[in-house]
């Protein structure tokens, strides 16, 4: 399975702004891709489109060689659910939900939860939040917050984990144990990982890295 | 998505059970109200069918006016100009043809029995005391299947023993008390016309209406026909009709070929039954009122909490949780709050209606036998309790529910990105 973009475009607003001007571009099965870029460069932008969340403008985008423009409805929410995960800046945990409740809530899309809550288990463990299962997001760390989304973005097996800005709302430290934890999916569960950030040295972890510059590539 | 919806109502436990709390009081009123004026409601309505006649012959009375005058002296395109319109009544003291009415009552299907009955005014005497009143004759064995008079008898005295004949008289009890009389005892009964009898007191009845007690008594129909000197006279016929239902359909059809008055029970009470409606309107409008409250405190929290949730909506869209999850999320909550409101406010409105009937409200026969508050436990007002406050919460959570199903995930980032 790849992701293929060809000449992407998206406008905003009225008389329309280009936000991102002809993007073209593969990504392979297994690869760790940052997206880096100034503010308004387009990199969120750009994830969005990449991962399901928004529609380009025009263009094409290929998920293994099927246009996602031609997916109905729920054929994205079922790839959104089964084959994507994605990390927030901003961890976007429920907040009436407990660290496991929160893990195993992709799986409640289809009364999964029973059956995968061993697997959760063994996500929190891998997060280092083990014996915090019972806790509730308002009693843990913005890091620890962060590990708790990441595990759930991980709960469905997914090929491709989608992360905008995961460290920009974390300190050094916490923000280097979650780029870790990036690498170590990547490395052996072979997940595509691709992350828009801000951070020169975490952006340089990339084994790939796509450089935006007003809505184009500056390099590949 | 029943996990979610539970989890946000138990998270806001105070406005959770503010809005229940609203729910529950619509509910309970609407159920405590309901008994209350239908028990009072149906006690007279069963009263009105059951102890009186369902329809009623009585002799004509006719308004004369101008208009009647018009078309009889003049052709339609005259136009007549009175100094002092023409009035007048043209009334009959008897029903006109009485045996035209037995023969049709005896060949039909709908008729389960008829009393012919002569009413008049007269004045009681007893001693020295003197009491206007109405005597109605009629024939005992006809008219005990027409009325429940039978079923108002003092303990022990029967109606059948007024015969046929005989000078005997059954009195209201407010009448006998006024007269100072006992059972057994006589009273004289005068016309307006100075004819008078002694009548044998053979009885009393009490139906709980003082109007009526304290002036109204029964004697055979040839007695009355002979203090009046009308032999074979009779001044209205009592109806009674297999299926009550057909009450008012069969006045309309006897009043096309007919002088005399006919009235079913509808018409007749048509007095009592607006108001019922007007009490019916009241009682509808007060509930619905309490339960609109409810409801508006239903979608003004689901809107807040939608606006509240963006976040989460996101994050469930991107997880794959499509919009009709969504609205699922926001639906149940309003749904759950209904239905156990509704469940809630209809146990407390039954324990409230229990609680009613042990009061007492007054004495006699108005209140029921026992003089306590008459509620009505009927399977409808719960019924209707409960979906009031069912479909008031569905209605109330559809809106912002929808709301919530229609945002979508980067909307919703964007948003909080601004």
């Amino acid at each position: 399975m790849s992701i293929k973009l060809i000449d992407v475009k998206k406008s905003f607003g009225n008389p329309p702004t280009e936000v991102l001007k002809g993007i073209s571009l593969e990504i392979n099965d297994g690869d760790f891709v940052s997206i880096v870029g100034r503010s308004g460069s387009g990199k969120s932008t750009l994830l969005y489109i990449m991962s399901s969340l928004d529609n380009a403008s025009s263009g094409k985008i290929f998920y293994n060689q099927i246009d996602l423009v031609q997916m109905n409805q729920k054929e994205i929410h079922e790839l959104r659910n089964t084959k994507i995960g994605f990390v927030f800046q901003f961890h976007y945990l429920l907040p009436e939900l407990t660290v496991l409740e929160n893990v195993l809530m992709p799986a409640r899309k289809h009364n999964l939860q029973l059956t995968l809550k061993l697997r959760a288990m063994e996500l929190i463990k891998e997060v280092d939040l083990e014996g915090k299962e019972h806790r509730m997001p308002s009693q843990l760390s913005g890091g620890e917050q962060q590990r708790v989304a990441i595990a759930r973005a991980l709960l469905m097996t997914p090929q491709y984990l989608f992360a905008d800005e995961p460290t920009g709302n974390l300190d050094s430290h916490n923000g280097d144990r979650i780029m870790t934890l990036f690498q170590k999916i990547n490395k052996e569960k072979k997940t595509t990982v691709i992350y828009v950030t801000h951070d020169k040295e975490f952006a340089n972890r990339a084994l790939k890295k796509i450089e935006l510059a007003d809505g184009a590539l500056k390099n590949a | 998505m029943i996990f979610l919806s539970l989890k946000h109502l138990t998270a806001r436990k105070k406005q959770t059970l503010l809005i229940l709390l609203g729910i529950v009081l619509g509910t309970t009123a609407y159920v405590a109200i309901s008994g209350m004026m239908l028990g009072f409601q149906d006690y007279i309505i069963d009263r009105l069918i059951n102890n009186e006649a369902h329809v009623r012959i009585s002799a004509r009375e006719e308004i004369i006016t101008r208009k009647d005058i018009e078309e009889l002296f003049y052709k339609k395109n005259i136009h007549s100009f009175w100094k002092v319109p023409p009035s007048g009544r043209r009334d009959s003291l008897s029903i006109e043809n009485p045996k035209l009415w037995f023969d049709k009552f005896d060949k039909s299907n709908d008729i389960y029995a008829y009393s012919p009955q002569l009413t008049a005014q007269v004045i009681f005497k007893r001693g020295d005391t003197e009491i206007t009143g109405k005597v109605i004759g009629s024939k005992p064995s006809q008219e005990i299947r027409v009325s429940n008079i039978s079923n108002y008898m003092e303990p022990g005295q029967k109606f059948s023993d007024l015969g046929d004949t005989g000078n005997r008289i059954i009195l209201g009890a407010g009448l006998l008390g006024r007269l100072g009389a006992r059972v057994s005892e006589s009273v004289i009964v005068s016309t307006g016309a100075g004819r008078s009898s002694p009548f044998k007191i053979i009885g009393s009845f009490n139906l709980g209406i003082a109007a009526i007690d304290n002036t109204q008594a029964f004697a055979s129909l040839i007695d009355i026909q002979k203090l009046q000197g009308v032999a074979n006279r009779i001044s209205g016929i009592g109806v009674k009709l297999i299926d009550v239902n057909k009450a008012q359909g069969l006045s309309e059809f006897w009043r096309e070929f007919s002088r005399d008055k006919v009235e079913s029970w509808e018409e007749a009470n048509s007095a009592t039954l607006s108001v019922f409606t007007i009490q019916n309107i009241t009682r509808n409008f007060m509930t619905i009122s309490i339960v609109v409250v409810a409801a508006f405190g239903i979608y003004n929290i689901l809107s807040i909490l939608v606006t509240q949730k963006k976040k989460e909506i996101a994050i469930l869209r991107a997880l794959g949780f499509e919009s009709f999850q969504i609205l699922e999320i926001f639906l149940y909550q309003g749904l759950i709050l209904g239905i156990i409101g509704g469940i809630i406010g209809v146990c407390l409105g039954y324990g409230v209606c229990l609680f009613m009937s042990t009061l007492s409200v007054g004495s006699g026969r108005m209140m029921g036998s026992t003089g306590k508050m008459l509620v009505s436990f009927e399977t409808p007002i719960y019924l209707k309790a409960f979906s009031i406050a069912f479909i008031s919460a569905l209605v109330s959570s559809i809106i912002p529910a929808y709301g919530a199903s229609k945002l979508t995930p980067i909307g919703i980032i964007r948003s909080e990105a601004d």
